[in-house]
């Protein structure tokens, strides 16, 4: 009897218990609040060396989806020198991708170089600069600083350095290199009016015989020139880039630093 | 029967669920206003449209024609705005056509909303469909769902909520032509400087009872500077591997080959900006 | 899509009120209540995509016939698209039966619509009317497409709050005057808890003298301007 009135359906069956139902909103239909601690803040920067200066450059614009969060927010920071305001500082570091991450980044840098110069009595080289930052990327390979940077100087000889790298530390020593939003966008212009990719000597033969045109180190101004036009054209075609253009030129007497307007829309 | 073809919808699907990205639409990121004013009714539009971050066309036009004295402003996927458009003036015209009578915007807004109803949201059309008629002046919204509002002043896009927030501290009643073009001028800034979605330049449509005035590029506040180095490269920089000469005899046993007057014009429709 | 059905502690709760990506939601608090002369409409006049306002001052109380009106609640494209059809349907019977259609002739349709659609449909809807047959009627058709005659209805997000104040305060045969205070008493409370209601509260007073609109702003405390020409 005590089985007719046993509300438990049969063991070992098909059950009808709620207990396989979700008991939570499947994902898609309502918001899951997972936790995302990553945010793209947008923008672009560059870097060139020359034979005696390297140029890094950067808009100065952060946003966050269609929004834009502030018309100032540099992406450009000296590294070491003398106190906050880092007088007589010769590494630059830009860093575009996450913004927290960023200003993270560079104030571990900063405060690395800074010690260095506390402990040694000399200033940080830039190539043993660029390989501590490299480090500093590494050792959160897993839960990486979400950024593109770059780290411009001159190096022991007085030439122009310029260092690229990675989220997670990979880097490399070039000539010139755009990150951020619009690097697919001012790279291929870089590759051609810097390093003269895809241009020949006219008249220097016929076919395969062409001679392509020799990339040599530019002068300061040409340079100068641009990066500006790097800049305004890709405030032109990327929505995220624009309101203003920081640039600091790396020389033997000192960091020079600029700020020209760019388009606001 | 029209409509639209849906025999590569199996394998679309298919494509995508092995990981083949859907195409990306051109969208018009946009901001759109509208406003009444005595007499007459004004809409006003930006001229950005982006594919994700890219800027697609620095000066498309966003003020479509419907009817002489109907227009309508869109934003969204910026085909189906352009098409929808097309389709309901086109019906609208002969709806005319066989009444006799100047159409109306209600019937205009009705066609619009029915049309988007029956695609459920799919046609990603968001509008704002201005007029005069016999009836009088008109304003109103039509969402990509159907739903429809009656208003007098609208805004729509991603900047919709930068154009409102001018509108709701600056409109008044009874303003008159110039106030409502300048209001809403001011509206389409704001989601131009705001709303990465809007940019470049201000369009706008004034509609009175006797006739439909259309501004475009009444705002410019966005003028590219010039570059500061000439980018013209020396004849000769490109390498030719392979070359092959097509007279003008051989090529006109297939096309029409027309003279053209002066060797220093080109015959194509618009001009390219280019370094000289 | 698999599951929209989920379980808490109290039961099953399958989620009807789940809008299509980007679409016109009308949050909203309805009601209709029958009195002596007739019956009453009201309704807030929010309109909200996601948590913008996108209409402040919606008209929910639409006319689908010279004295049937009804009130919207649920997705604003739908909503709109039925009463469309509704009114297309009364028109055509008014002309050719030389008749004015009664309330449950309008209702039944509304519940056809929204019964045989109910799985592409969300349209909470009321519907209220009267006829010189039956008076004043009060209709209320939920998201399912079942049809409910009832004395008063409330709907919409904004009504899971007014039940008590409702139950508490009803009473039959009301004077116009109080059955105006019990639908304004009652959105009132509507529209301060809940979030997606708001703006001002529209009625449609329904009796044998036909159609009268009122309109009340939050501005003047919900207390005026009233009677609308």
């Amino acid at each position: 009897m005590a089985a007719i009135f046993s509300g438990a359906p049969p063991q070992g069956g098909p059950g009808y218990s709620f207990n396989q139902t979700p008991r939570t909103a499947p994902s898609g239909l309502r918001q899951h609040h997972g936790f995302y601690p990553y945010t793209d803040n947008g923008g672009s920067t560059l870097g060139i060396s020359g034979a005696d200066f390297t140029i890094l450059a950067g808009d100065t614009r952060s946003t966050s989806g269609y929004n834009i969060n502030t018309r100032y927010a540099p992406k450009l920071f000296k590294i070491g020198g003398e106190g906050p305001d880092n007088k007589n500082a010769r590494i630059v570091l830009s860093v575009v991708g996450f913004a927290a991450d960023g200003d993270a980044l560079k104030e571990r840098l900063d405060t690395i170089v800074k010690m260095y110069k506390y402990q040694h009595g000399k200033e940080m080289s830039v190539a043993a600069c660029a390989q501590r930052l490299s480090h500093i990327l590494y050792n959160k390979r897993f839960f990486p600083y979400y950024v593109h940077a770059i780290l411009g100087g001159l190096d022991e000889e007085g030439r122009g350095a310029l260092y690229s790298y990675d989220p997670v530390g990979s880097y490399e020593r070039e000539q010139c290199r755009a990150a951020g939003a619009a690097a697919s966008l001012i790279m291929p212009f870089l590759d051609n009016q810097v390093n003269f990719k895809n241009q020949y000597e006219p008249g220097s033969g016929t076919g395969h015989d062409l001679q392509a045109k020799v990339a040599a180190p530019l002068p300061r101004d040409t340079v100068e020139e641009l990066v500006r036009d790097a800049f305004t054209s890709a405030v032109e075609r990327h929505i995220e880039v624009g309101d203003g253009l920081q640039m600091m030129i790396i020389t033997r007497d000192g960091i020079q630093e600029t700020l020209t307007p760019l388009k606001q829309d | 029967m029209g409509g639209f073809d849906f025999s590569n919808h199996n394998r679309n699907a298919a494509l995508h669920a092995q990981g083949v990205p859907l195409p990306k639409a051109t969208s018009t990121g946009t901001t759109i206003v509208g406003c009444m004013f005595d007499g007459g009714v004004v809409i006003a539009a930006d001229t950005r449209a982006t594919s994700g971050p890219i800027v697609a066309d620095k000066n498309c036009e966003k003020l479509h024609y419907i009817a002489p004295q109907i227009w309508c402003a869109g934003a969204g996927t910026a085909a189906d705005t352009e098409f929808t458009t097309a389709i309901i003036s086109s019906n609208l015209e002969l709806h005319a056509l066989s009444t006799g009578r100047k159409p109306r915007v209600v019937t205009c807004m009705t066609m619009l909303k029915q049309h988007l109803f029956r695609h459920q949201g799919y046609i990603g059309a968001y509008l704002v469909v201005a007029g005069v008629d016999p009836t009088g002046c008109h304003l109103f919204t039509v969402h990509a769902h159907g739903s429809t509002d009656k208003l007098p002043y609208v805004t729509m896009g991603s900047g919709s909520l930068a154009a409102m927030s001018v509108f709701e501290t600056q409109w008044r009643p009874q303003l008159d032509k110039d106030a409502a073009v300048e209001l809403c001028s001011q509206a389409i800034l704001a989601g131009i400087f705001n709303d990465l979605g809007s940019g470049s330049n201000v369009d706008v449509a004034v509609i009175t009872a006797d006739k439909t005035t259309l501004m475009r590029n009444y705002i410019t506040p966005n003028q590219r500077v010039p570059k500061q180095r000439n980018y013209k490269f020396p004849k000769g920089t490109t390498a030719v591997l392979n070359e092959k000469i097509i007279t003008k005899e051989d090529i006109s046993k297939y096309v029409t080959v027309h003279e053209l007057e002066d060797d220093s014009k080109t015959a194509t429709a618009e001009v390219m900006d280019v370094d000289q | 899509m698999t599951q929209t059905g989920m379980i808490e502690a109290d039961g099953i709760h399958v989620d009807m009120e789940h809008l299509k990506k980007g679409e016109v939601n009308l949050g909203t608090s309805i009601m209709a209540i029958n009195f002596k002369d007739g019956v009453i409409l009201g309704a807030d006049s929010r309109t909200t995509t996601g948590a913008y306002i996108a209409n402040r001052v919606t008209d929910k109380l639409t006319q689908v016939h010279d004295t049937i009106w009804c009130c919207r609640s649920g997705s604003a494209a739908d909503t709109q698209a039925v009463a469309d059809i509704v009114q297309y349907h009364l028109g055509m019977y008014g002309i050719t039966n030389n008749e004015a259609p009664t309330t449950q002739t309008a209702a039944a349709i509304f519940q056809e619509l929204c019964y045989s659609n109910k799985d592409q449909l969300s349209a909470g809807m009321i519907i209220a009317g009267y006829d010189d047959r039956h008076g004043g009627q009060v209709y209320s058709i939920p998201l399912g497409g079942s049809l409910h005659k009832q004395p008063y209805a409330i709907g919409g997000s904004g009504s899971t709050y007014i039940y008590g104040y409702c139950d508490a305060n009803w009473r039959e045969d009301m004077t116009e005057e109080e059955g105006i205070q019990f639908v304004k008493g009652s959105l009132q409370e509507a529209i301060k808890w809940d979030g997606s209601s708001g703006g001002v509260i529209r009625m449609v007073v329904l009796t044998a003298k036909g159609a009268q609109r009122h309109l009340y702003l939050p501005d003047q405390n919900y207390e005026g301007p009233g009677k609308q020409t």
